[in-house]
């Protein structure tokens, strides 16, 4: 394959494993630096990331629309199957490695100053930057069993990151759960990619899901094993892309530092579950299809409901996040693969946009709890309000990111999310009513979305400050922030804006990025789904804001009250962690206890019983030889013994004894004589 | 002189130098030691730079493939009429053994350089230390089935003493426990060798031979022999040889360990000094994998093709079981035994399926644990000589305390839990490979059985990241108070020199796992094919 590569792609392939090096190598650099909180390290990382953006950039212009580019090399042989490593590039992975180096770096600027106080400074650099190394090398593997290897990895840098500052219990309890999580999903990706192994015997992308790859072609794969296959794989999406049911530990990552959360739990890993059903999306079968669209739908629903209620600023988003990633599961599984994609590029965005003015916010609130030394929780939405006048930057970063996620036209959100949703009703069309529910479960989904969005925003940003009213005494220095703060935020929020995805703000099929993985055909938009609904949604949307605001500015009674069911079923997130506590932690954690206890007492019990055995035995041979064989012995001896003592009482040497001995001896043998 | 002998005789002269030393110079009987395994890693490692590879270097069955090769007459005594009884002296080592070889080496080193917290009795130790180093050698070079198995009961006795007598508080049931349990099957062991001995005659001289290649030759087995392949003999009702290869089985099964006879290994980990444990974790456990191979596979294939059913269910169990285990545990020395419980039943698992990826996978997975369980024996090792206490909930928050430690606590643990980039990674999944692909290839093993086998994984994740996070992070509170406080401190240069190798070693191995394969997939190959030969 090596010898038909042009000059030309050699030169894109050395670009894009440049890029996905250097954040390596300023992981290596970190490693070496002296001191905990060198501030060299940021710039070494920042500098990196810079340049992986630079020329993921230039990789992108190479690949995107031409031909896909791929190189392989051997990585070893097990026995006589060869196991390659190497670069794939095509539309999907360049845009993933443009996208994830693009997120990343207003990151990196904006950490520079968010953890500047921190002091493990040097660390928080180490740790992000073996993400971005592991991250970009993800998108451009070529082979299962790497993207597996980065898989993990991303998975290993998030828990290291979650559990950054690792002397907070809850937070070192978010880190495992994380990981653990994500393990059950590395399980089943891991099933999925042996099985594709033992049946198709090669690991390569490209030949299993290329053009005419095996999985297309070679039907050899048994129903069942294709759909257990499938279920693995989808296990693993779950658990990275934060699905139900693997959802939970999502939520608790936010235990991490906010600019991680951005990065790593809003933009970029949570979507590699997407990046990969977007990889294998040829081994789907139609059924295996409607069941990532129900789950998607259930997710988006779910979430959505739970980030009504919720009053941790970060908690909100992050529901906010798994609802929106239901979106884009739900999107795969209706066949909506570019709305998908192009929802996923969007919300990385908008999302990464509201994570990091959540962190301005938090920091801010944070130091005036430091300030005059208050006990609350600064993430507590409840304790904010009135934020606009101080922090007006970050409030309209806030607006902007928000309506993108609520989807209102002039944002990009608008134009990828409508399409997820036409293209949901297009799809339930001619199905029965119970498909119909999908689609009807994202609409609801997004008039929710606009709600919380809204909540959020009002509480933060409107009305009076609240921590005022309870301590009228606080003095509020707070402001937008320094120039890395605020220069990521303008950047992104120029982002979430319509003209960066199409020149035209309602039609998301002139979208460059839709195009780039659907091909248009003058057919497209005959129906009415493509004019009634986003009208429908966003008429409704925007009453919806108004009633938001109306309730939470104006103190108008709430549509449901804060003790029903409903309300608690949302504020205790479906009670879904509860229940995993009690019937599958602590019921493994009892078969562990169990088979301790079979351990000690059933095999080492059997060991001990023999033990006993052969010391009865031994106390037997013992005894038999104590008493009998010696006992016989001693007899012998004794006999022997009284015998001789017998005898010896002959030889008194008194001669008056031997003289009457002798005499009575031969009168015994006299009367013998005549007696007979 | 012969390179393979050299290697199995340096450590000897070194012990018999030990013991011919006054005790007055006993401050330099650790150093000698050092010496002695680093010759010996020398040696190794030239020996695998000059390990020749290629489809006529496969070994395993065909004597002339084997690499270093010495064999000379070691005892013949003339019977009369019952011909000639040959003893040979045969060592040589094909690609299986060449990795054990070299990963004993490494792991000697280690354990030499753990022996430093050793205090009384050095004479003693080092010397039986040393006689320890060449039987483990020997065990893996031995071609001969009775120098064999004198090198495999070689490693009894040292290693009863140095647990016996260098232990903790209760180190004499521990040592007489192990010692009776790996006795009970190696008495077996060698009546089943006695059986093959009067079966098999070498075809050269017409003697009954002990010789283990031979023995892998149908043709050489007497007709009417016990254990002949077309004989069909019985003991006690049964197929005799497969009452062989169950007997030879339980003997490594005890040393792997496998469920239900593994429990000689926890208490005698918990009790054992750490160079001990290192030796018996590191080495020991590799022993019945490698035996299972080499003799189980390589004299009763036909065997161990219809009773794989049996071996993967065993390797699961073991995976599954040691894991749950490993959850329950309190003591951290006990948790990491148990995990390697749990991480020797992938070895089975890869071995049980016999394809030639499950097989590489088992060796890998040796090897990786090898180098893993020594380090993480090595570290438990370092935090109960500071304050003589291993209890998970005596220490939280060591994180601050010891960033050092920590640090390769947590290298040692995620490469453990099977962390893509370090070797167990690839260990596991192509055992797992393996597994999965039995079915359709060899139909070994039912499908079921490479699902379950993952779950262990994600056991093994549970329980280490349960151990991280209860004693690592959170904030410092130690039981000791500020006593362990000033005594917990960070890991001084010796340590870190012990450590930073190991590191290094499995993260190498996880990147370039060539490294291995490259050398075993001959012989994995020959393996396979004489497997399905017959």
């Amino acid at each position: 394959m090596e010898n038909f590569l042009q000059a030309i792609d050699t030169l894109t392939i050395r670009f894009a494993l440049a890029a996905v090096v250097l954040p390596l190598l300023a992981f290596v650099i970190n490693i070496c630096l002296p001191g905990k909180s060198n501030k060299v390290a940021g710039w070494v990382s920042t500098i990196a990331i810079l340049l992986s953006c630079v020329l993921s950039a230039f990789v992108f212009a190479k690949v995107w629309n031409q031909h896909q580019v791929h190189q392989q090399q051997l990585w070893f042989t097990i026995g006589a199957t060869k196991v390659y490593a190497g670069v794939l590039l095509n539309n999907l992975s360049a845009l993933m490695l443009l996208l994830v180096s693009v997120i990343a770096l207003p990151v990196h600027i904006y950490s520079t100053a968010y953890m500047k106080e921190d002091e493990n400074y040097k660390r928080y650099f180490t740790y992000l930057s073996f993400f971005c190394f592991s991250m970009l090398a993800l998108v451009v593997v070529d082979s299962l069993v790497l993207f597996y290897v980065f898989w993990e990895l991303v998975g290993f840098s998030s828990y290291l990151l979650i559990g950054f500052w690792y002397t907070r219990p809850k937070a070192i309890m978010a880190n495992k759960k994380a990981f653990i999580m994500n393990r059950i999903g590395d399980i089943g990706l891991l099933t999925g990619i042996i099985i594709l192994f033992t049946q198709y015997h090669t690991f390569d992308l490209e030949q299993l899901f290329g053009q005419n790859g095996l999985v297309q072609s070679a039907t050899q794969i048994s129903a069942t094993w294709q759909y257990i296959a499938c279920a693995g794989i989808f296990l693993g999406v779950a658990a990275k892309s934060a699905q139900f049911p693997l959802h939970t530990w999502l939520p608790d990552a936010m235990e991490g530092p906010t600019s991680v959360s951005a990065l790593i739990h809003a933009a970029t890993m949570v979507a590699a579950g997407v990046f990969l059903l977007g990889r294998v999306y040829p081994l789907f079968n139609p059924e295996e299809l409607i069941i990532l669209a129900v789950i998607g739908c259930f997710t988006a629903f779910m979430a959505a409901t739970i980030a009504l209620t919720q009053n941790d600023l970060k908690r909100i988003l992050a529901y906010s996040t798994i609802s929106q990633l239901g979106y884009m599961i739900m999107a795969m599984g209706i066949g909506a693969y570019a709305s998908s994609l192009f929802h996923l590029v969007t919300h990385a965005f908008f999302k990464c946009l509201l994570f990091l003015a959540a962190g301005i916010i938090i920091h801010e609130v944070q130091h005036i709890k430091d300030e005059n030394q208050l006990h609350i929780d600064p993430q507590n939405i409840l304790y904010m309000g009135g934020l606009r006048k101080k922090m007006p930057l970050t409030f309209i970063a806030c607006i902007v990111a928000g309506l993108a996620l609520i989807g209102l036209p002039f944002t990009s959100g608008y134009l990828s999310k409508d399409g997820i949703l036409i293209q949901a009703f297009e799809w339930s069309e001619g199905k029965s009513w119970a498909f119909k529910l999908v689609p009807i479960g994202a609409l609801i989904t997004s008039w929710l979305t606009a709600f919380y969005v809204t909540r959020l925003i009002v509480k933060v940003f409107f009305g009076d400050f609240k921590l005022l009213k309870i301590n009228p005494s606080i003095k509020l220095h707070i402001s937008d922030g320094a120039w890395q703060y605020r220069v990521p935020l303008i950047f992104l929020a120029i982002c979430c804006l319509f003209p960066l995805f199409s020149l035209n703000p309602v039609l998301y099929e002139h979208a460059w990025l839709f195009g780039g993985f659907s091909k248009i055909t003058a057919l497209d938009r005959v129906n009415i789904y493509h004019t009634i609904i986003p009208a429908g949604v966003n008429i409704l949307s925007v009453l919806i804001i108004y009633w938001a605001y109306s309730v939470y500015i104006k103190q108008k009674a709430l549509a449901f009250p804060e003790t029903g069911f409903l309300f608690k079923l949302s504020y205790h997130e479906w009670y879904i962690d509860p229940f995993y506590n009690r019937f599958i932690i602590a019921p493994v954690m009892a078969l562990g206890k169990t088979s301790q206890w079979i351990d000690r007492n059933i095999i080492d019990g059997f060991i001990h019983l023999l033990q006993r055995l052969a010391l009865g035995f031994a106390k037997i041979a013992e005894w038999t030889d104590r008493y009998i064989i010696d006992g016989i012995l001693h007899l012998a001896a004794s006999i022997v013994l009284g015998i001789g003592n017998f005898a010896r009482y002959f030889q008194g040497g008194k001669v008056q004894y031997y003289l009457f001995s002798m005499l009575a001896i031969i009168l015994a043998i006299f009367l013998f004589k005549i007696l007979i | 002189m012969n390179i393979l002998s050299l290697l199995i005789f340096t450590p000897l002269l070194f012990g018999l130098l030990i013991l011919l030393l006054p005790s007055a110079w006993r401050a330099s009987f650790k150093y000698i030691t050092l010496l002695a395994t680093l010759i010996q890693l020398g040696i190794s490692v030239w020996m695998y730079i000059h390990f020749k590879t290629g489809a006529s270097f496969g070994g395993i069955n065909q004597e002339s493939q084997f690499q270093f090769t010495q064999k000379l007459p070691w005892i013949n005594l003339n019977l009369g009429s019952m011909g000639k009884m040959q003893i040979d002296y045969f060592v040589g080592i094909d690609g299986i053994s060449i990795m054990m070889v070299m990963m004993t080496c490494v792991v000697m080193v280690i354990a030499a350089l753990a022996s430093w917290e050793i205090k009384s009795n050095l004479k003693g130790f080092f010397a039986l230390f040393l006689l320890l180093n060449m039987a483990l050698i020997g065990v893996f070079c031995a071609l001969d089935f009775f120098l064999f198995y004198i090198f495999y009961e070689l490693m009894l006795l040292p290693l009863y003493f140095l647990i016996g007598m260098w232990g903790g508080p209760r180190r004499e049931y521990a040592a007489i426990k192990f010692f009776l349990y790996t006795l009970f099957g190696s008495v077996f062991m060698l009546l089943v060798m006695i059986g093959l001995y009067l079966s098999v005659k070498d075809p050269a001289t017409g003697n009954h031979t002990f010789n283990i290649i031979q023995m892998m030759n149908p043709a050489n087995y007497d007709a009417n022999s016990v254990f002949a392949v077309l004989g069909h003999q019985t003991i006690l009702g049964m197929p005799a040889r497969t009452v062989g290869f169950v007997v030879l089985f339980i003997a490594f099964a005890i040393k792997v360990p496998i469920v239900p006879l593994h429990t000689w290994l926890p208490d005698a980990h918990v009790e054992a000094p750490t160079p001990v444990s290192i030796i018996l974790a590191g080495i020991l456990l590799k022993v019945g994998g490698y035996g299972i191979i080499r003799i189980c596979l390589g004299i009763f294939p036909e065997i161990a093709s219809s009773g794989a059913f049996w071996l993967g269910l065993l390797g699961v169990v073991s995976i599954i079981y040691g894991a749950l285990n490993a959850l329950a545990q309190r003591d951290l020395k006990r948790m990491i035994a148990y995990s390697s419980v749990s991480h020797m039943g992938f070895v089975i698992l890869g071995i049980a399926s016999q394809t030639t990826e499950g097989i590489s996978g088992a060796v890998m997975q040796m090897v990786s644990h090898g180098f893993l369980s020594t380090m993480l024996f090595f570290l438990a090792g370092v935090i109960y000589n500071r304050v003589h206490d291993r209890d998970i909930y005596n220490f939280r928050g060591l994180g601050t305390l010891m960033p050092k430690y920590t640090t390769f606590i947590m290298i040692a643990f995620f490469a453990s839990l099977g962390l893509p980039g370090f070797s167990a990674f690839i260990g596991e999944a192509f055992s797992l490979v393996g597994a999965f692909e039995s079915p359709s290839v060899n139909g070994a093993l039912p499908y079921w059985m490479a699902v379950c086998g993952s779950v262990g994984i994600l056991l093994s994740a549970a329980y280490f990241l349960w151990t991280l996070q209860r004693m690592f992070f959170g904030s410092l509170s130690l039981k000791g108070g500020e006593v362990w406080k000033t005594a917990l401190v960070d890991l001084n240069i010796r340590e870190t020199i012990t450590l930073l190798p190991l590191a290094l070693l499995t993260l190498v191995l996880g990147v370039m796992p060539s490294l291995v394969f490259d050398k075993i997939n001959d012989s994995v190959l020959a393996l396979i094919h004489y497997i399905g030969v017959k």
